[in-house]
């Protein structure tokens, strides 16, 4: 006989409720948003102990879930933000959504940004389009107050294809108005009224040519600008252990049990989302 | 490995002990559905229980890894979730009785796949706590069985609580675990076993071990496939293969998984489950941007042998193959898993040899 008295189980499947506190438009085009969440239970505030890099499975409950990164620093305490584009069924079943509505959190999930391993070095956060909704949460974790004596300069370079489509607008121009965090705009062509730079991501790095000494770099974007970024770094002499990059992957439980988002014998959702370069140049090549 | 006790289960005394033990537990034995198809199910009537049986055609798997799983409820208000009901039963006993070595293994490896890691599987775990596993070795293999190339045997006892041997008009009913034996306790009337009984089973398990049409030298198989990704041959292994699924479908030791979301709006509940799913399927790793990291059977094929004789053994320690066969049995193609393992064996040998040469 086997004794199932007091049998309490943990199911791991479970999401955390939370409400859209506010929902802002990102681009012109209006099909990024970002949503601002806020637990339903006080507790789960708690409970939600994460890093910059890390994601969450955002639930919809009855149409299902997704692995979205978390824009948010731990440091912005209160609320949780996540930026999301109208992409798939679930994506496009969010944006729907208005403030005031339920949705489901669960997470944090992944293995984020090596935060102690980037102390005591330069960082250099590079950005492409739609993939900086985790750098926003490591460059607002490395301002933070408490947080920025720990970390040397901080540059972060940031291209996007036309001003419209420019992320956190409010955000960057707060970054802007200090003086411990270079932050430098791209855009691909020229646009009437923009006064930053124009040109691809990768160039503007060569242009700007930060030093390889003692620094992290932060590498996150559509593969093309990955690509040819990471040969612009190498050209500058960064070390593959010095590049970091965050990973996208078709997940569904992102808790390493449904399989999917396996490369090689790693999983992106528990061994990720991220990779150093030296990590992923020993991955094969299927991702 | 130390035998707890000795008994004998007289064939005639089947339906008894399927009865008593029955009160207590989800009874479930191999027997035909009304297919005819071998299936293990639960036994209302004992006459339907056949144990002469190479092996069933569907593994147990599904008796503790439904093809469908309610992982949660949810109730709305028509528009927002209201409550999330989570009560998944922990409270289901079971019996697996006659399950192959084979598929003892494979729980054993879902087992530790599904503890492995930060976060536990409770919903697997408490099912696999729950279930008594009553085992019967296998006197007569299958052409396709190679159990005893990947760490197994026809009388493997390891995984069972409990093991049958076939003597002919009764069974050696050995005691392998502490659960078994408190099983005992409910069928005190079965008889001690004599030395010649145990002698017997001995036998037939050797001569067992000596029918196996085919086996492989799998020892050192992580280290042949390693470094094997770009290899051409899987181009030509892949061939034949159609992309159907059929081999992770009926594969006892395969877990994947989906994730989906049913909901009734007339009573404004909802449920998310998992089903199984395959790694042969192009929507397996189909990202929503239309970006498809595995986008044909090549890769899909590749990442299938690879997961399960190159990953399995990197990340837990263990080959995630029990070699029951059945993959072999249902391709429609007629791929043959250990042809496929055999040539990327010998491939790597040639390449060896002309590294010598050179």
């Amino acid at each position: 006989m086997i004794s199932t008295e007091n049998l309490k189980i943990s199911n791991i499947y479970v999401p955390m409720l939370a409400i859209i506190k506010s929902i802002t438009s990102e681009n012109k085009v209006n099909d990024i948003k970002s949503f601002e969440l806020v637990f339903k239970n006080e507790n789960d505030f708690k409970r939600f102990k994460y890093i910059p890099g890390q994601f969450a499975e955002i639930s919809l409950f009855g149409v299902g879930e997704c692995p979205i990164g978390i824009a948010s620093s731990p440091t912005e305490e209160g609320s949780l933000l996540f930026t999301i584009k109208k992409m798939g069924y679930v994506t496009t079943e969010i944006h729907n959504c208005e403030v005031g509505d339920t949705l489901g959190i669960r997470g944090p999930l992944g293995n984020g940004w090596p935060i102690e391993h980037m102390k005591n070095k330069n960082v250099i956060v590079i950005g492409g389009g739609f993939a900086f909704s985790t750098l926003r949460s490591l460059v607002n974790y490395i301002i933070d107050e408490k947080n920025r004596k720990f970390f040397k300069k901080v540059l972060v370079i940031y291209g996007n294809r036309d001003p419209g489509e420019v992320l956190y607008k409010e955000t960057i121009k707060k970054w802007k108005m200090r003086d411990d965090i270079e932050v430098i705009l791209t855009i691909d062509k020229p646009y009437e009224g923009w006064n930053e730079k124009v040109g691809f991501v990768a160039p503007v790095v060569k242009e700007v040519a930060p030093s390889p000494d003692n620094a992290i770099c932060v590498v996150c974007g559509p593969p093309i600008m990955i690509k040819t970024t990471i040969a612009v770094l190498e050209e500058l002499h960064f070390s593959d252990d010095q590049i970091l990059n965050s990973l996208e992957m078709r997940m569904k439980c992102g808790i390493g049990k449904c399989g999917r988002c396996n490369i090689g014998n790693k999983y992106v959702c528990i061994d990720g989302p991220v990779f150093s370069l030296a990590e992923l140049k020993k991955l094969p090549n299927e991702y | 490995m130390i035998i707890l006790k000795t008994k004998i289960l007289n064939k005639n005394d089947i339906g008894k002990l399927i009865i008593e033990l029955s009160e207590d537990y989800n009874f479930y034995a191999p027997l035909k559905n009304e297919n005819g198809i071998l299936i293990f199910d639960k036994v209302f009537n004992i006459k339907d229980v056949i144990l002469d049986y190479f092996n069933s055609k569907f593994p147990p798997k599904e008796i503790l890894f439904p093809r469908t799983e309610e992982l949660f409820k949810f109730k709305t208000d028509g528009k927002n979730i209201i409550e999330i009901i989570n009560q998944p039963r922990t409270d289901i006993k079971n019996i697996i009785f006659g399950i192959r070595g084979c598929d003892a293994h494979a729980f054993n490896l879902m087992e530790k796949f599904f503890k492995s890691g930060n976060f536990q599987d409770d919903l697997f775990l408490i099912k696999k706590q729950n279930s008594i596993l009553i085992g019967i070795g296998c006197n007569l293999p299958k052409s396709t069985c190679f159990c005893t190339s990947v760490g197994g045997d026809p009388f493997n006892k390891n995984y069972t609580d409990i093991f049958l041997s076939d003597l002919g008009d009764k069974y050696l009913f050995e005691i392998i675990s502490d659960a078994g034996k408190k099983l005992l306790d409910k069928i005190e009337w079965l008889v001690d076993a004599k030395e010649s009984d145990i002698k017997n089973a001995e036998n037939l398990a050797k001569k067992s071990r000596t029918l196996f049409k085919q086996t492989l030298d799998l020892k050192d198989i992580n280290t042949i496939l390693d470094n094997q990704f770009n290899n051409t041959l899987w181009n030509s292994l892949t061939n034949n293969c159609i992309g159907c699924g059929n081999c992770a479908f009926i594969c006892p030791t395969c877990t994947c998984f989906d994730v989906i979301d049913e909901f009734y709006p007339s009573k404004n509940i909802g449920r998310r489950i998992r089903v199984w799913d395959s790694c042969q399927f192009d929507i397996y790793t189909l990202h929503a941007s239309g970006h498809n990291p595995r986008n044909n059977k090549i890769p899909r094929f590749r990442n299938r042998i690879l997961h399960k004789f190159l990953y399995y053994p990197l990340n837990y320690g263990f080959l995630g193959c029990v070699g029951c066969g059945r993959c072999i049995q249902i391709c429609p193609a007629n791929n043959d898993l250990r042809n496929t393992l055999q040539a990327l064996k010998l491939d790597k040998i040639n390449k060896e040899k002309m590294e010598v040469k050179k």
